[in-house]
């Protein structure tokens, strides 16, 4: 380091979100022209201090310098003050205004005429500099991801921005448009701005930074310059050195699962939006009697997995078979009538009905079969179900009639986990799709849900459990299938797991095929 | 009767008279829409505009300060809902729906107090024609667009105004930007619950106008169904416009034509003993449904309209 102060400082950051520390005094600096990779698994507070350095978040301790000088940071607007400028995971546009209308929406120049086509020369300016074509006169929602990201990236240094965030730019681009990004974010360091990129590709950290920082649960682990780092220190720092509790939860032989059909069977299934391949030739089979994990980071396919084998997305190739039968064409309602039962992945979009009653809540999709004989939707049922279910899984609310957006999410995922157990006794079921089952949870509530996972595999059926955390899925899974980018990479049987092997695969470092 | 009657100049100046409150209000209702806020109650606005209209022009004898009062009145029930639509949170058109019924109720209700139950209801003087010069007498066209009242002219402007505002302007790209994605929007800096509150009683002002339209020009008196939908003809224009003033000023000259032409036909005699008279009357709203039916399926709303905006609820 020079003795100019770095351009961004951050001392002992610290933010809470209720009980949660997303971050513990973390230190962070980046220099200007350097490309400054943020590196970690999800969770790990990346985004978190991003959001608090552009002004979306506030933190509850530390100091934020820029040039050396305080800066009091408390709103976006703050934020693009000290010339600082995020472009977001999800881009955020107007897509029925035009390139140039979203660039120039807050800045758009003096006086009560909006002179678009005077300003365009100072967009267009600024956009050749950094070799970021754009059409300017297209609706933004015609347009490419990779093209609107550019647009993002345009309007943050047309704001005048000297401090670039991308956070995870690449999850939704093309191998190509990949490649691009880089090339762009090169020449924007070149022209001595500071570039700082929030990933979990180790790839990428290693072909496009300068410095990389490690960040792992909320804390940071390290900084590390590009030449001394090597694929294998950034896993060991990302994932860090794991212990897994022994004993009573290890999983067991899968030797049960050799007689009769698997519980599921999925065959070269394919899925495509445009020209991104969400899955990809995806096979596996999760046996009877048996607990699959599959492990990633989120957002390389798991969703579109669990969501096109319960048939809730059409897919363009494959196969998938519920103990022996092929569910091909079948609707959401026969495959669960198969034996199917899925646990979404986000609770209250997807899992609950948030005005309705915990009651009415619980009984969704268990009614066809708790109210058969009468036909009619009994209150007495209802209730009685649920008060069972919020005895044994410990649910903290009043009553089993308060609406059910009035529980926390840990409280709300104790419901969908109790209603997914229930219609899996009902339907007599073969296959559980889990994803993300314990986000959320407790300690205890999440071995409660264990508990039950090892029942289904106990009574001969199969559980696939999509997982972000690594430690439960080694702590339970009889075989662990590591996703990335739609692509199955790999498996690995129990009990004994290579965490660093998974960790790298998990980052998409495909090496030494066994 | 020979084809030449569509094309009457009587038939179009009165086509004019017609269209203006049509899109005036329509005008009032794209600004509050553009800013993501869907106001239902529109037709009661219009209806508490009627009737400060008239009462402001009765009382104190200015057509001025009638429309003034008509504007004011608009302005201010629709900061009501702004207020429970923005600063509440509430259901857009539930509101909207409470404000339709309270104009409804207001407007007849103030009209009894301020002038009574009376055997013959007062009346107001009429806004006569001005023709413009030199416009005025060009054959045809000036004839039907320039020979008329003062109201009408201002429609011209109005209509051009607001399509420049939405669109040629800094601060209606900005309120655009609030009915499209507001989160978007707050986050470059711009403030969406001004916007939102600004849009609402700058469009309630149109509501007001509109509704003193009426009294001023065509009836001189004040009756319970003055308005009589043409604050929900307004709403579908705005669909029908697809949220553009200049469509919209299209669609309401479309609509005050068939209306004008029921109007000129039944007054034929040997029209109205070939055709019930309530067949002629129901042709403007079989046609406004006939031409939404076709149009309104692919236009496209604000993408945040009916939303309120809510920064804490970022995750």
């Amino acid at each position: 380091m020079s003795a100019a102060p770095p351009r961004v400082e951050m001392r002992g950051i610290c933010k809470r979100f209720g009980e949660v520390v997303a971050l513990d005094r973390v230190d962070l600096e980046a220099a200007k022209g350097e490309i400054h990779a943020l590196l970690g698994e999800n969770g790990a507070g990346k985004t978190t201090i991003m959001n608090i350095l552009s002004g979306l978040y506030r933190s509850d301790a530390g100091e934020i310098r820029v040039d050396g000088r305080p800066a009091p940071i408390r709103s976006p607007k703050d934020a693009i003050g000290f010339r600082i400028g995020m472009v977001h995971q999800h881009v955020e546009l107007i897509g029925n205004f035009t390139a140039l209308e979203n660039i120039l929406l807050g800045h758009e120049g003096t006086g009560w005429v909006l002179r678009a086509e005077s300003q365009r020369g100072a967009v267009e300016e600024v956009a050749s500099r950094y070799g970021l074509s754009v059409p300017l006169n297209e609706r933004v929602k015609a347009l490419p991801v990779g093209i609107q990201q550019k647009i993002e990236i345009l309007k943050a240094l047309y704001r005048g921005a000297d401090i670039l965030i991308l956070d995870e730019p690449t999850t939704m681009l093309t191998p190509q448009e990949v490649d691009a990004l880089f090339a762009t974010i090169r020449k924007i360091a070149e022209g001595g701005l500071t570039v700082i990129f929030i990933t979990h590709k180790i790839k990428e950290v290693l072909a496009n930074s300068d410095r990389i920082t490690v960040f792992r649960g909320g804390c940071r682990v390290g900084t590390v310059r590009r030449p001394e780092a090597s694929r294998e220190l950034l896993v060991q720092m990302m994932v860090g050195e794991r212990e897994f509790p022994a004993g009573a939860g290890r999983p067991g032989a899968v030797a049960s699962s050799s007689a009769g059909p698997p519980a599921l069977s999925v065959r070269d299934l394919s899925l495509r939006n445009a020209d991104i391949h969400l899955l990809k030739d995806v096979s596996f089979d999760v046996p009877a009697g048996a607990i699959v994990g599959l492990a990633g980071v989120s957002g390389n396919g798991q969703r579109e997995l669990a969501e096109a084998i319960a048939g809730l997305l059409p897919v363009q190739a494959g196969e998938v078979t519920i103990r022996g039968r092929s569910v091909e064409k079948l609707t959401v309602a026969a495959r669960i009538a198969l034996g199917l039962v899925l646990i979404p992945q986000n609770r209250i979009d997807e899992g609950i009905l948030p005005s309705l009653s915990l009651a009415e809540n619980f009984v969704l999709g268990l009614h066809p079969y708790i109210f058969k004989r009468s036909g009619f939707f009994e209150q007495g049922t209802a209730h009685e179900m649920a008060r069972i279910a919020i005895r044994d899984y410990n649910v903290l609310t009043r009553n089993e009639r308060v609406p059910s957006a009035h529980l926390s999410g840990g409280n709300i995922q104790k419901v969908i986990v109790a209603r997914a157990m229930a219609l899996f006794r009902a339907i007599g079921g073969g296959i559980l799709i889990a994803n993300n089952p314990t986000r959320g949870l407790d300690i205890m509530a999440a071995a409660f849900v264990h508990a039950r996972f090892r029942e289904v595999r106990e009574g001969g059926g199969g559980v696939l459990l999509i997982s972000e955390d690594l430690d439960e899925l080694c702590s339970i899974c009889d075989r662990i299938l590591v996703i990335h980018s739609g692509e199955i990479l790999g498996g690995f049987d129990g009990p004994d797991y290579d965490v660093y092997r998974i960790g790298e695969l998990m980052a998409g470092v495909r090496r030494r095929q066994p | 009767m020979s084809l030449g009657f569509v094309f009457d100049i009587s038939l179009l100046q009165l086509t004019m008279v017609m269209m203006a409150p049509l899109i005036i209000a329509c005008l009032g209702e794209i600004i509050i829409e553009r800013s993501g806020i869907l106001n239902v109650g529109i037709e009661g606005i219009v209806t508490v505009g009627s009737v400060a209209g008239f009462l402001g022009t009765f009382m104190m004898g200015s057509p001025v300060l009638g429309c003034l009062t008509a504007m004011m009145a608009g302005g201010i029930l629709s900061l009501l809902l702004a207020y429970f639509a923005i600063s509440m949170r509430a259901n857009q058109i539930v509101v909207g729906l409470g404000i339709f019924v309270l104009g409804l109720g207001l407007s007849p209700l103030s009209y009894r107090l301020a002038v009574g139950v009376v055997q013959s209801p007062p009346q107001i003087k009429t806004l006569s024609g001005v023709p413009v010069p030199l416009l005025g007498n060009i054959p045809y066209v000036g004839e039907v667009l320039f020979r008329q009242n003062i109201l009408v002219y201002l429609t011209y402007f109005l209509v051009a105004a607001v399509a420049f505002f939405l669109f040629k302007t800094p601060l209606g790209l900005r309120l655009r930007s609030c009915g499209e994605n507001p989160r978007a929007a707050d986050s470059l800096g711009i403030n969406v619950t001004a916007m939102r509150y600004g849009a609402c009683v700058v469009g309630g002002f149109f509501l007001g106008l509109a509704g003193a339209y009426l009294p001023l020009l065509i009836t001189g008196t004040f009756t319970d169904n003055l308005v009589n939908g043409r604050g929900w003809l307004a709403l579908m224009l705005v669909i029908f416009g697809r949220w553009m003033p200049l469509w919209a000023f299209l669609g309401a000259l479309l609509f005050a034509y068939v209306d004008a032409f029921q109007f000129k036909v039944s007054s034929l005699p040997q029209m109205a003993k070939a055709v019930p008279p309530q067949f002629l009357l129901m042709l403007p709203y079989v046609f406004a449904m006939l031409v939404l039916v076709k149009v309104a399926s692919g236009a496209e709303a604000p993408r945040a309209l009916t939303r309120p905006y809510d920064r804490e609820s970022r995750e």
